[in-house]
């Protein structure tokens, strides 16, 4: 029994021993003590000596209250030479912080003269870091949880060991050189241009808004991504977009590892706001935000022109990573249409409105409206109507596979690898409810004159009406593969029995409301809070190039017949008579008219 | 000869345990007494640099504010005179016969010595030294003898 008190209580009193030998001596009080003895040493005065001598390892540390919120910089309580020319040729944490002409330090006969003083800058203002911290492991930020790791030095251990060794390097700085230079092109940064101009090269800004540079909308907002996310963060989701976010469709684009190093550093600069500016200041800015665009908007820098229109199109098609989303020859994106024979499904009005508005012919696309100029989109849509069909396959099934599959799938179900990006989707071919429910004719006429309104291209001047018919009938046998009954011709009147009055308008929006919401939604944009169930999606009724391209009768059989493979059900069964369906008609099509200006100030 | 030898080997172990026990229980209190003084605090570090020798030509009086010290330099020799008015705590401004209080009317002549006013102290002199990369160190949190000045 004593003996084990007796190990118990030596056990306990090495433990005692263990922590306050952790607790009370430092490692920094060594790196001090190293210090002054060899300040000591070197001491060309005997106070100097005495000084030296009397000096007691203490924390060390710089209060910066000029840039933005406070810091308390510790790091020279190691780095305690980082300030003595003397120490320069030893090593870590003993070590002269170098002198260079990069950073604005001036020689002046013979001696370094800094431009940024410690004294008034700290330390983490441009390396990062834990400024508080007093061990490497916190100080340097290698602690996960710190989300500013010494800036090119440090690479914490969750980051990914493939992206590791892209990580390092004082160029990485930069990022935070742009904190108080924030000059479009400052000397001292240039890989924040560098990363800049691929922004706008590589198209980044037709999807992602950055305050003052772009206002993209597709993908998350940049302006704040250097201060909510890490560098190694920044690379994988420019290498690898899919990584963080596995329904991200952001493309693979094709970049060089400078190229990735160079935008991950301008991301890293963007922090929403910079040091030299106050808050009051960036008050100011934002208020005044909307009476000036910002400069930074204008054209992106462009190529040199050639003389061949095609030939420049090209060019620019190839520069502008159009092939990061859509294919084109051999490139493929993988995220929209194949472009590959746009010259033969598409003329040249339509491509040129398309490219400054897609979403005026096409209003659920997801393409970005970039700002070129009006040369280069020309010079673009001579090149894309220069793209000829090849001549069609012999059998339809290859005509399917060739033209049809990108969207429609190899199966025909509307599974194409593009189709999760294409709004409307794609129809889905197999579903015999609604293929058999259609006369042939009307499938025919899809394929040669397209659907307006969605990606669905006119086919009439690749493929001849018999190739067409026997690409329906390929489908019909081999997708839809149910045989339907005869269809017989509904008794509806060809035009909107109604006449279109706001009376009529206003009765349709009743019922519209009362009926039509759940899937068809409050802004009729087909996003009703039934629709997310529903598979095909309910159509946006406010698609005007769909809707000005369907007949009264169209329409008329679709709300009293319902569609049938689709979860619009035939209204005729729940009361609803021809004249009910006529105002909703008449409310549809006021939707897509154009109105007069809308008067905000009107007087009620 | 059995029990003889028992009864040192107990008393050895409950000396050791004693021992062992006290020594922590000892350790353990110095600890807290190390912790009874901050090793760091939140206000301005004491030492501090405040330019070249250059800066400050001879026969200057330049007040650096936001350090609370002025520097005063005649020839070749510096100090550095604090700018707190031992009354209340005020900047005092840096004028031709020294220095004055904007708050209560205190007075120091060009050495800090009360003039007037209800300045109870003569402003503190620091020490000023010459660092190894050519730049002026001032410590304030050592006062020096008034009239003490640092050659450069």
């Amino acid at each position: 029994m004593k003996l084990a008190l007796a190990i118990a209580s030596l056990i306990v009193f090495a433990v005692h021993g263990v922590v306050f030998y952790d607790q009370f001596f430092h490692k920094w009080e060594r790196y001090q003590t190293a210090y002054f003895d060899q300040a000591r040493s070197q001491a060309r005065s005997e106070l100097e000596r005495a000084e030296m001598e009397a000096r007691r390892p203490r924390i060390e540390q710089i209060l910066v209250t000029n840039f933005g919120a406070a810091r308390v910089d510790r790091c020279t309580t190691c780095h305690i030479a980082s300030d003595d020319p003397r120490f320069s040729g030893l090593s870590h944490p003993l070590k002269t912080h170098p002198y260079s002409t990069a950073l604005g330090d001036i020689n002046q006969a013979g001696r370094w003269v800094r431009r940024h003083k410690f004294n008034d800058f700290g330390c983490t203002i441009c390396h990062d870091g834990q400024g508080r911290g007093l061990t490497e492991y916190y100080a340097h930020g290698e602690d996960h949880y710190w989300p500013e790791p010494l800036i090119g030095y440090t690479v914490q251990h969750t980051w990914k060991k493939e992206y590791q060794k892209f990580l390092k390097g004082k160029e990485y700085m930069q990022a935070n050189c742009a904190q108080c230079h924030t000059e479009e092109n400052f000397a001292g940064t240039p890989l924040i241009a560098k990363g800049r101009r691929l922004f706008f090269e590589k198209n980044c800004y037709g999807c992602h808004r950055i305050e003052g540079i772009s206002d993209g909308t597709l993908g998350p907002e940049l302006t704040e991504a250097g201060k909510k996310f890490k560098i190694d963060y920044l690379w994988e989701s420019i290498v690898d977009p899919r990584a963080g976010m596995a329904t991200s469709f952001m493309p693979k684009f094709r970049l060089t590892e400078d190229e990735v190093k160079a935008l991950v550093i301008f991301l890293k600069s963007r922090k929403g706001i910079n040091l030299t500016e106050t808050s009051l200041a960036l008050f100011r800015a934002r208020l005044n935000q909307d009476s000036a665009p910002p400069a930074a908007m204008s054209q992106p820098s462009l190529p040199a022109p050639s003389l061949n229109l095609v030939a420049r199109g090209k060019e620019l098609v190839e520069q502008r990573a159009c092939a990061a989303c859509h294919k084109i020859g051999d490139k493929d994106g993988g995220i929209a249409p194949d472009l590959s024979f746009e010259g033969a499904i598409k003329d040249e009005p339509w491509l040129l409105e398309h490219f400054k508005n897609p979403r005026a012919l096409i209003p659920d696309s997801i393409m970005p409206a970039f700002r070129f100029s009006q040369a280069d989109f020309e010079a673009m849509t001579a090149y894309l109507i220069s793209l000829k069909a090849p001549t069609p396959p012999a059998s339809p099934a290859e005509i399917f596979k060739l033209f049809c599959a990108r969207c429609h799938g190899e199966k025909g179900d509307g599974q194409g690898p593009v189709a999760l990006y294409v709004d409307p989707a794609p129809r889905d071919l197999t579903k015999a409810a609604f293929m058999n429910s259609k006369p042939r004719e009307r499938f025919v006429k899809s394929i040669q004159e397209g659907v307006p309104g969605t990606s669905m291209a006119a086919w009439q001047n690749v493929l001849s009406e018999s190739q067409i018919r026997a690409l329906v009938d390929y489908i019909f046998t081999a997708m839809v593969k149910e045989r339907g009954r005869e269809l017989k011709a509904r008794n509806l009147p060809e035009q909107n029995p109604v006449p279109s009055s706001p009376q009529s308008i206003a009765r349709g929006e009743q019922t519209y409301l009362a009926r039509c919401t759940g899937c068809h939604g409050r802004k009729a944009d087909g996003k009703g809070p039934n629709s997310l169930d529903i598979v095909p999606r309910p159509r946006n009724l406010r698609n005007s190039p769909f809707i000005q391209s369907i007949s009264d009768r169209r329409m008329i059989e679709s709300i009293l017949y319902g569609i049938q493979g689709t979860a619009m059900p035939p209204w005729i069964d729940y009361g609803m008579s021809q004249k009910d369906a006529g105002d909703l008609v008449n409310y549809i099509r006021s939707l897509t008219q154009a109105s007069g200006r809308r008067q905000l100030r009107a007087g009620r | 000869m059995k029990e003889s030898k028992e009864v040192p080997r107990r008393s050895l172990l409950t000396w050791v345990s004693s021992v062992a026990l006290f020594g922590s229980a000892v350790i353990s209190a110095l600890a807290n007494f190390v912790f009874l003084k901050p090793r760091a605090t939140y206000g301005a570090p004491s030492r501090f640099s405040i330019g070249r020798p250059e800066e400050f030509p001879p026969g200057s009086r330049i007040a650096i504010e936001q350090r609370r010290i002025c520097v005063a330099r005649e020839g070749n020799q510096v100090a550095v005179i604090s700018t707190t008015c031992t009354h209340l705590g005020c900047i005092v401004a840096v004028s031709d016969t020294g220095f004055s209080c904007p708050c209560h009317g205190s007075r120091y002549d060009q050495d800090g010595n009360v003039t007037g006013g209800p300045a109870p102290k003569p402003l503190p002199w620091y020490q000023v030294k010459l660092a190894p990369n050519g730049e002026l160190e001032v410590d304030t949190s050592v006062e020096i003898k008034p009239g003490t000045y640092y050659t450069v």
